[in-house]
């Protein structure tokens, strides 16, 4: 009893954070001078070609996005969760730097490289530097620039999955075949779901994405919505414009339902948390030298960019005093939504995971249509419930930015506690239960420090994530209480570009910190006998 | 195994929350203000008007993403339930289509009296102070120097010229200003024009001048900050004041503009913040900044890199009517956008 109604609760929760903004801006799309209309979304049908074209591009965009940044991002993951090659944490942390700036500071450092009178520019004959710089603002630029942020997505998923995978098994096939036969044919299948997933992620963010094609100038479909918002002044069209990525986001979360259901079931048998680690042998270097090159390409290089444009320490200074406050407020409202979204995510992941109500599915639903949203769209929907009289409390109050992220990435921390969830037998709260433990005692007791790596990890996704949002803070941010990104982001318009890197580089400090933090606890955990 | 890791998430949620709360501090009286001019710019200016009244300023601030409409999208959906007192607006028209929702309140404000009448809202819905000049950027290895924006249209520079996206910001003004000015006819015509001479669209004014300076393209139409900015930065770029001849239409002015909200929850510290912003210090203050905004009041100093406002020949126009044109043209600006260049 005490079980459903608190995975109710939970369910009632999203749906108040999440769902009920999204009803408010949809009510508006329905409802044209008082009665029941029609009209905004015939205006959409009814415009003319230019709307495929933009649909096609961010298709397009967003395949390619997800297709490369999941066929570099798994064999990374694999080759940094699960080989012995050198620095493995310390890679893993540099890959995961770009994740956690927003892409279209990425773009912009990208430009100070690639750009005709960019870093590389300056150095090549000027008839390559202009052929880099005319294919950098287009659809291969804004590829290339998503492929950096996005695909440590798929790099730390395939880490985290690894360990759901039986080592029994691997072991088994060790008998029969090498290391490179079994990753195909054993390990990377019982991964399927989480690298589907992977690619499903980074799909629905890059279509979701405008900063980046705005600024290398790739006409995509959310310009549409921010056009309606910017240029029209009008709500409706723009929530409207939005319908079109929700429809795309359904199907694809229909088609990814068949799969996960399959394999998922294979990927629960699996009760150990070992991960069997391959020994690279003489491919160890080589290896090694390949990674390490990517990561001079793809991460050092803009990062470092940054870096040179902040050499300075009086710069330091400076953007302390102009963003201290914003430094600390980002901090406060990640680490609340954080916590907020692990206590969430470990309910509805668990609903998920074992099924116990019959709407199990509705919540995923919800959690990745709201993941799919545009955040200006939350955002408006935010200020429609919420910006009364009687709620003013609230909506004038940085509450507001973590119900917010609270609706935006409740998919992430719950996915990765079903995830968690999965390799931990049934049976071991089956005879918690016998014995006579209730079901409060039995998640403490035995559920909550099985899964305790899985929380952490939620913690850590709804951190990053909060922690970097721009396009839900930018909307609804209390008057005075800026945070980091947005202030980045406000002072990139004719601000000294030294002191945006520095800013960027800072963000990119208080993300580490608590990574750093529990990466340092995992190897203090596992030195433990 | 799961406490510790556990207590330190919460705690460092506490802990992080309790440095936030501390931060606001004092009961001293607080204006809300939003704006839509660069942060970097008018924050100095709010920072000044706090130490010298105690009235402690919390703002929301604009970005490029928005193309800075977003603080005023922000006013349109709180309308019901006002969060803001003032909004300085980078352009009159976003204060006019506020005046038109019914968002702004009026408001005369004593420090407005030696500002031009065409430059504030005869009923004091808007004020405007604190102008930026619609100018022409050009690369220095260009060859020669375009002088008008019917350059644009010159087979002399086909391929060769950049302009911000026109469904946004100061480059909607300035075409609407054109509509009104030349009529729907000759205005369509010149976009046209502008397309078949193979004119390129960037994201916004900043991206232009970058885009200039970096020899990408030999000009484009911008506002004079950003072109100030660049040349502090010693990139190869001239400014041109567009239209200067006798029959030329001059240059096109783009004043800030301070609006009262409807039903703003502090309207008196509202109204102080509102004469500061209107002073000739604060406008002598914009000019020296990086901002290089060019004063409305007589007898301020103008930016040392720009000529004075009246050594400059200036396009005369009314703001209302370019608002009004503004939103009927808008539906022909997607099309010019989305037809592709």
């Amino acid at each position: 009893m005490t079980e459903r109604l608190i995975l109710i609760l939970a369910t009632l929760v999203l749906a108040l954070i999440g769902l009920l903004p999204v009803a408010a801006m949809l009510k508006e799309t329905l409802i044209a001078d008082g009665s029941f209309s029609l009209d905004a979304y015939r205006a959409l049908l009814a415009s003319d070609g230019q709307f495929a074209v933009l649909v096609g591009h961010s298709l397009q965009l967003s395949f390619l996005t997800a297709v490369i940044s999941t066929l570099i991002g798994v064999p990374l993951g694999v080759l940094l969760g699960k080989t012995d090659l050198p620095l493995r944490g310390a890679l893993t942390l540099l890959f995961t730097a770009p994740l956690l700036v927003p892409s279209y500071v990425l773009a912009v450092a990208w430009f100070s490289i690639l750009g005709r009178t960019g870093l590389l520019g300056r150095v090549l004959p000027d008839a390559w530097s202009q052929e880099i710089s005319s294919a950098f603002f287009g659809l291969f630029g804004c590829t290339f620039v998503l492929v950096t942020a996005f695909m440590p997505i798929a790099m730390l998923l395939t880490i985290a999955f690894l360990r759901t995978v039986n080592p029994r098994l691997e072991n088994a096939g060790r008998l029969v075949s090498g290391w490179p036969r079994i990753l195909l044919r054993i390990t990377l299948p019982l991964m399927a779901p989480a690298i589907v997933f992977a690619a499903v992620l980074t799909f629905l963010l890059s279509l979701g994405e405008i900063g980046v094609p705005m600024y290398l100038r790739f006409p995509v479909y959310p310009v549409e919505t921010l056009t309606q918002f910017a240029a029209f002044y009008d709500f409706r069209a723009a929530t409207v414009a939005a319908a079109p990525l929700l429809l795309v986001t359904l199907i694809i979360l229909g088609f990814q339902t068949g799969l996960h259901k399959r394999v998922l079931e294979l990927g629960r048998r699996t009760p150990n948390g070992q991960v069997v680690v391959v020994a690279l042998g003489p491919w160890r270097l080589p290896l090694f030298l390949l990674v390490l090159a990517l990561a001079i390409v793809v991460v050092a290089t803009p990062l470092g960019a940054l870096v040179v444009q902040s050499s300075s320490l009086e710069i330091y200074k400076v953007a302390l005093f102009r963003a201290g406050d914003s430094v600390l407020r980002s901090l406060a409202f990640a680490a609340t939504s954080a916590t907020l979204l692990a206590v969430l995510g470990f309910f509805l992941g668990y609903l998920s995971e074992r099924r116990t109500l019959p709407i199990w599915w509705a919540n995923e639903w919800l959690a990745l249509l709201l993941l799919a949203l545009p955040g200006s769209v939350i955002g408006i929907g935010l200020i429609s419930l919420w910006n009364t009289k009687a709620t003013s409390f609230i909506y004038a109050s940085p509450a507001i930015l973590v119900l917010g992220y609270v609706a935006q990435y409740a998919i992430l921390p719950m996915r990765v506690v079903a995830a968690s969830l999965g390799t931990i037998p049934r049976s071991l709260e089956q005879a918690a239960r016998l014995s006579g433990a209730g079901w409060f005692m039995t998640l403490r007791e035995i559920v909550a420090p099985l899964a305790g790596r899985g929380l952490i990890a939620a913690w850590l996704i709804g951190y990053v994530f909060s922690l970097r949002d721009i396009a839900i803070s930018m909307v609804v941010y209390p008057p005075g209480s800026d945070t980091l990104p947005i202030r980045i982001l406000t002072l990139m318009a004719n601000g000294a570009p030294s002191l945006v890197a520095v800013l960027c580089i800072i963000l990119i400090a208080i993300t580490l910190l608590p990574l750093g933090v529990a990466g340092l606890w995992l190897k203090v955990g596992a030195k433990r006998p | 195994m799961l406490k510790w890791p556990v207590l330190a998430a919460a705690a460092f949620a506490v802990i992080a929350f309790a440095v936030w709360r501390l931060l606001p501090g004092g009961q001293s009286p607080t204006v809300v203000v939003y704006v839509s001019h660069d942060q970097v710019f008018s924050e100095p200016i709010l920072k000044d008007f706090e130490n010298e009244t105690g009235i402690k300023v919390r703002a929301v601030y604009d970005t490029e993403e928005t193309k800075s409409t977003g603080t005023m999208n922000r006013l349109i959906a709180e309308k019901n339930n006002p969060q803001a007192d003032v909004y300085w607006a980078n352009e009159p028209i976003r204060a006019e289509v506020l005046r038109q929702q019914g968002i702004a309140a009026p408001y005369i404000s004593p420090n407005a009296e030696g500002i031009a009448g065409s430059f504030k809202d005869p009923n004091g819905y808007w004020t405007g102070f604190a102008a930026r000049a619609r100018v022409l950027i050009v690369n220095k290895n260009a060859g020669a120097k375009p002088d008008s924006l019917l350059a644009y249209a010159d087979p002399q520079w086909r391929g060769k010229t950049v302009i911000a996206n026109p469904l946004f910001g100061t480059t909607t003004t300035e075409i609407a200003a054109l509509f009104v000015l030349w009529g729907d006819e000759r205005a369509q015509a010149f976009m046209s024009a502008l397309k078949a001479n193979g004119i390129k669209l960037s994201p916004s004014n900043g991206d232009s001048a970058d885009l200039v300076a970096a020899g990408e393209f030999a000009f484009s139409l911008v506002d004079s900050d950003d072109v100030v900015s660049r040349m502090r930065q010693h990139q190869p770029i001239d400014l041109v004041y567009p239209d200067q001849g006798a029959d030329g239409l001059g240059c096109f002015l783009v004043p800030n503009a301070v609006v009262l909200i409807a039903q703003a929850p502090h309207p008196d510290v509202g109204k102080k913040l509102i004469d500061y912003l209107l002073s000739k210090e604060t406008e002598a203050k914009l000019a020296r900044s990086d901002a290089a905004q060019i004063p409305l009041h007589s007898g301020v100093d103008g930016p040392p890199k720009l000529l004075p406002i009246d050594k400059v020949k200036t396009t005369q126009v009314n703001y209302t009517e370019i608002a009004a044109k503004l939103q009927a043209i808008q539906p022909f600006l997607k099309r010019w956008v989305e037809s592709g260049s």
